[in-house]
């Protein structure tokens, strides 16, 4: 009797462990289940969304800056889909997740957040395989400049100008997310233009070399304003400027790099790939769906307090964009000597 | 006063204390499931909060952080397989209780010395959080090398009597953690071009699991048909007056230890822990019993996992900096309410941030009680027959491995891991010193060379602060304690 307790206790557990399980990978094998189902109707004639599950891969973990715009713009577009679930596969650098979404099913079903990584990963020569013509770009949603930040009790630096004339007879360490990521190619696309040199450091995301910074243990950071913003508000940090083509709004005063007589605009952006094969009604059905939600109040105040900046582009300028984007990184790469031999 | 009153009246009304018992009971689930960690199920359940207050969200989430820290020991207590990385070092001792039929024993004193780590590193978050704060500034490249070179000191502390094995298979973990794009240069090693399973390297979580838990269920088949001599005895669950007495001198001290650990950003849980278990183990009053079942053993690692909870906290709300992962994505939950954590937090929003201190006190008095409640129906695992319990070992496994990155890749991981372990524990190799080889070796590695490139290749950079100066010392102190304490008592008696 005592026995059987025991197994019956044992099997609860169990499938209460497995159902926590669940709530993490189930996402997945329902998507993929029923959007077979799914695909033979789309095919059909007209493309239907409503009884269809869909998934979109963020190739980064949960939690990142990538991850929260996925799941802010997948929460403003759930109502026309049946289902919609993200799933993580981090991975070298976003290949793994992107690799994966590229050769996933062609009917809409597996939708690939695409990032600048796209066009840096092969510009690097660090791709395994991944090149930016194996996705049909969908929309583009969010863009995010880099933003020159230094500690705001440095007197050395006031503007960028100072920054510059300074790096020019020193040395000064500039942080970055991690070498060969965007905001290294960012930091040493100004200093080519400006005809500098800086000395990169790289860390493992954005965090440290914040952290790094506060610390006073390097002398800048070339990360996005969206994530230094918290200690530019409470005083700890200043920026200089913004590589964007127009000033921000959250940082009005801040000018841009163009403004100082810099001719450079870097910084990351992130929207949705389908793989390439996928047919073009299913592609702009896709586009009409998440342009709505783009344009939602919801979606609008989520990237509001999360700092981000929605940048819409469709998907044929977004492709375009990312082949202007691969060759100006794969230039710079050449350029640096970055180029990965191995 | 009248701020604990706003407290209760606007925050912590009995609808909060549901989202937190339910943060608590599945950080436990989520924790004592192999290939879950605290990181993964505080990012899942990050969504369900977007439509929460801020207050109501975060201490769910607190919730299920102090859990799944909590609950990777029950698994690993249970079945040899730290259900979080932050229980690697709990599995050594607490599995062997269990073994010899004392699993609540084991289950009591982790729960009870979590609570102390836990309680303590609270304090600290409510007490002196802004002077602890500014430790977090002062840690750079330099500094985390030696820390990263001290916790790899502990391999000669968990390899128990066979040093040079713990040695080889400490090496074997650094090994390994090479593999893949390499994060100062970009150059990719040991992967074939194009392998991008490879290249993105090996992550732990999955070795952790075929080391741990395959490989006991590969040795579990050995024997599957005969019957478990051992029954769990489950009158012990309350800790007796002896095991009181050391989980009371042990993990309020790890507790403390892990509090700083956790203060720093980039050493988290699993750190914690085994710094933990190495000053346990150096204060123990019986250290020779360590590796075969000790309660001293197990409050160490636990105070100093559940220590590293508070800890954490500290530089997230007073500089929002995170001091590990799941800060992190909790500087996440609040920057989508509309809140910045940091200095101004506590300026403009007092009532919350006193809301997040007194909700992570009852977090871990939760995470206490149910942990206790829970004790007698965890024990009951023991007692299922080897041929039902060894096939859901597997499936837990493969699930586990698979659910980290959603990689059919980490599966084969974790399987060849687990053949590994299974033959390496055949010829009785240590397997934890590779799980800290894991960890720490890339950490110390890339921080060697940034602190390096930095400094111009001067190595002056490693002796430049106090806090180098300070981990030098113990890492002399760990290396050469013994030694220096035993010529010390020989002068004594000569």
């Amino acid at each position: 009797m005592k026995r059987i307790v025991a197994i019956l206790l044992a099997a609860a557990m169990t499938l209460s462990l497995a159902a926590c399980g669940g709530s993490s990978s189930g996402g997945s094998s329902s998507g993929g289940g029923s959007s077979s189902g799914g695909a033979s109707s789309g095919s059909g004639s007209g493309v239907d969304f409503s009884n269809m599950s869909v998934t979109c891969v963020v190739p980064y973990d949960a939690g990142g800056g990538t991850d929260a715009v996925m799941r802010g713009l997948a929460d403003a577009a759930k109502g026309s889909f049946k289902n919609i679930t993200v799933e993580n596969r981090s991975g070298a650098g976003g290949a793994t997740g992107m690799l994966y979404g590229a050769n996933a099913a062609n009917d809409g079903s597996i939708i690939t957040m695409v990032t600048v990584e796209l066009a840096t990963l092969e510009a690097m020569g660090n791709n395994a395989g991944l090149t930016y013509t194996m996705f049909k770009p969908v929309i583009m949603v969010n863009s995010a400049a880099s933003a020159i930040t230094v500690k705001a009790d440095d007197d050395r630096f006031n503007t960028l100008e100072d920054f510059i004339e300074y790096s020019k007879t020193n040395e000064v360490q500039v942080g970055n997310s991690g070498i060969g990521a965007i905001w290294h190619l960012a930091a040493a696309g100004l200093a080519k233009e400006a005809g500098t040199e800086f000395k990169h450091v790289g860390y493992d995301g954005a965090n440290g070399a914040i952290t790094d910074l506060l610390g006073g243990h390097i002398d800048a950071v070339a990360v996005s304003y969206a994530e230094v913003n918290s200690f530019v508000q409470s005083g700890d940090l200043k920026v200089l400027a913004v590589m964007s083509n127009d000033r921000l709004e959250a940082i009005p005063d801040v000018p841009t790099c163009k403004e100082c007589g810099y001719d450079v605009a870097l910084g990351t952006w992130r929207g949705l790939g389908v793989p390439a094969s996928t047919p073009d009604e299913v592609v702009d059905e896709l586009y009409r769906i998440f342009s709505e939600a783009a344009a939602s109040d919801e979606f609008k105040e989520f990237m509001d307090n999360t700092n981000n900046v929605i940048d819409i582009m469709d998907g044929e300028s977004f492709n375009t964009m990312i082949g202007e984007q691969l060759e100006l990184y794969t230039e710079l790469v050449d350029d640096l000597g970055l180029k990965v031999t191995g | 006063m009248s701020l604990l009153m706003e407290i209760f009246r606007t925050s912590l009304t009995p609808v909060v204390f549901l989202y937190m018992a339910v943060g608590v009971f599945s950080g436990i689930c989520i924790g004592a499931l192999p290939g879950l960690t605290a990181t993964m199920g505080v990012a899942l359940l990050l969504p369900m909060t977007f439509g929460m207050e801020a207050s109501q969200g975060i201490l769910m989430l607190l919730g299920i952080y102090c859990g799944a820290i909590y609950g990777g020991s029950i698994s690993a207590v249970l079945l040899h397989t730290p259900g979080t990385p932050a229980s690697a070092a709990t599995a050594i001792d607490g599995y062997a209780l269990a073994r010899k039929g004392e699993a609540g024993r084991a289950l009591g004193a982790s729960t009870l010395a979590s609570y102390m780590g836990g309680l303590v590193s609270v304090l600290c978050l409510w007490l002196i959080s802004p002077q602890l704060a500014k430790l977090a500034l002062k840690f750079s490249s330099a500094e985390f090398f030696l820390l990263a070179v001290f916790g790899l000191c502990i391999i000669g502390n968990i390899s128990g009597e066979n040093i040079e094995k713990g040695l080889l298979c400490g090496c074997l973990g650094i090994l390994v953690a090479t593999v893949g794009i390499d994060s100062v240069t970009s150059y990719v090693r040991f992967a074939p071009a194009g392998n991008y399973n490879l290249m993105g390297g090996i992550s732990y979580i999955p070795i952790m699991i075929g080391l741990f838990a395959m490989s006991q269920a590969f040795e579990n088949i050995e024997d599957i048909f005969t019957e478990e001599e051992v029954q769990a005895k489950i009158t012990n669950i309350l800790p007796k007056k002896e095991d009181l007495k050391k989980i009371v001198r042990i993990a309020p001290l790890t507790g403390l230890i892990g509090t700083f650990i956790g203060i720093i950003p980039g050493a988290g849980a699993d750190i914690g822990s085994f710094v933990g278990y190495n000053v346990a183990r150096s204060i123990a009053k019986e250290p020779e019993k360590f590796g075969t079942g000790s309660v001293e053993a197990i409050s160490g690692p636990e105070g100093g996992n559940n220590g590293v909870t508070g800890g954490a906290m500290i530089p997230m709300l007073t500089l929002g900096v995170p001091g590990d992962a799941v800060t992190a994505i909790m500087i996440g939950a609040l920057t989508i309410q509309g809140l910045t954590p940091g200095p101004m937090l506590f300026q403009q929003n007092k009532v919350l941030v006193y809301t997040i201190f007194l909700g992570m006190f009852i977090a871990n008095t939760l995470m206490c009680l149910f942990g206790f409640a829970g004790i007698r129906l965890f024990t009951k695992v023991l007692s299922v027959p080897k041929v039902i319990l060894t096939p859901i070992i597997f499936v837990l496994c493969v699930i586990g491995s698979f659910a980290m990155k959603n990689s059919l890749f980490d599966v084969w991981v974790m399987l060849i891991a687990g053949i590994v372990g299974y033959f390496l524990g055949k010829v009785k190799v240590p397997t934890s010193p590779a799980i800290l080889g894991l960890i720490l070796g890339p950490m110390a590695e890339k921080n060697f060379r940034t602190a390096l490139l930095k400094s111009g290749g001067d190595p002056s950079v490693f002796f430049n602060s106090v806090i180098c100066w300070f981990f030098i010392a113990l890492i002399v102190i760990s290396l050469f304690g013994g030694k220096i304490k035993a010529m010390l008592m020989k002068k004594k008696s000569a």
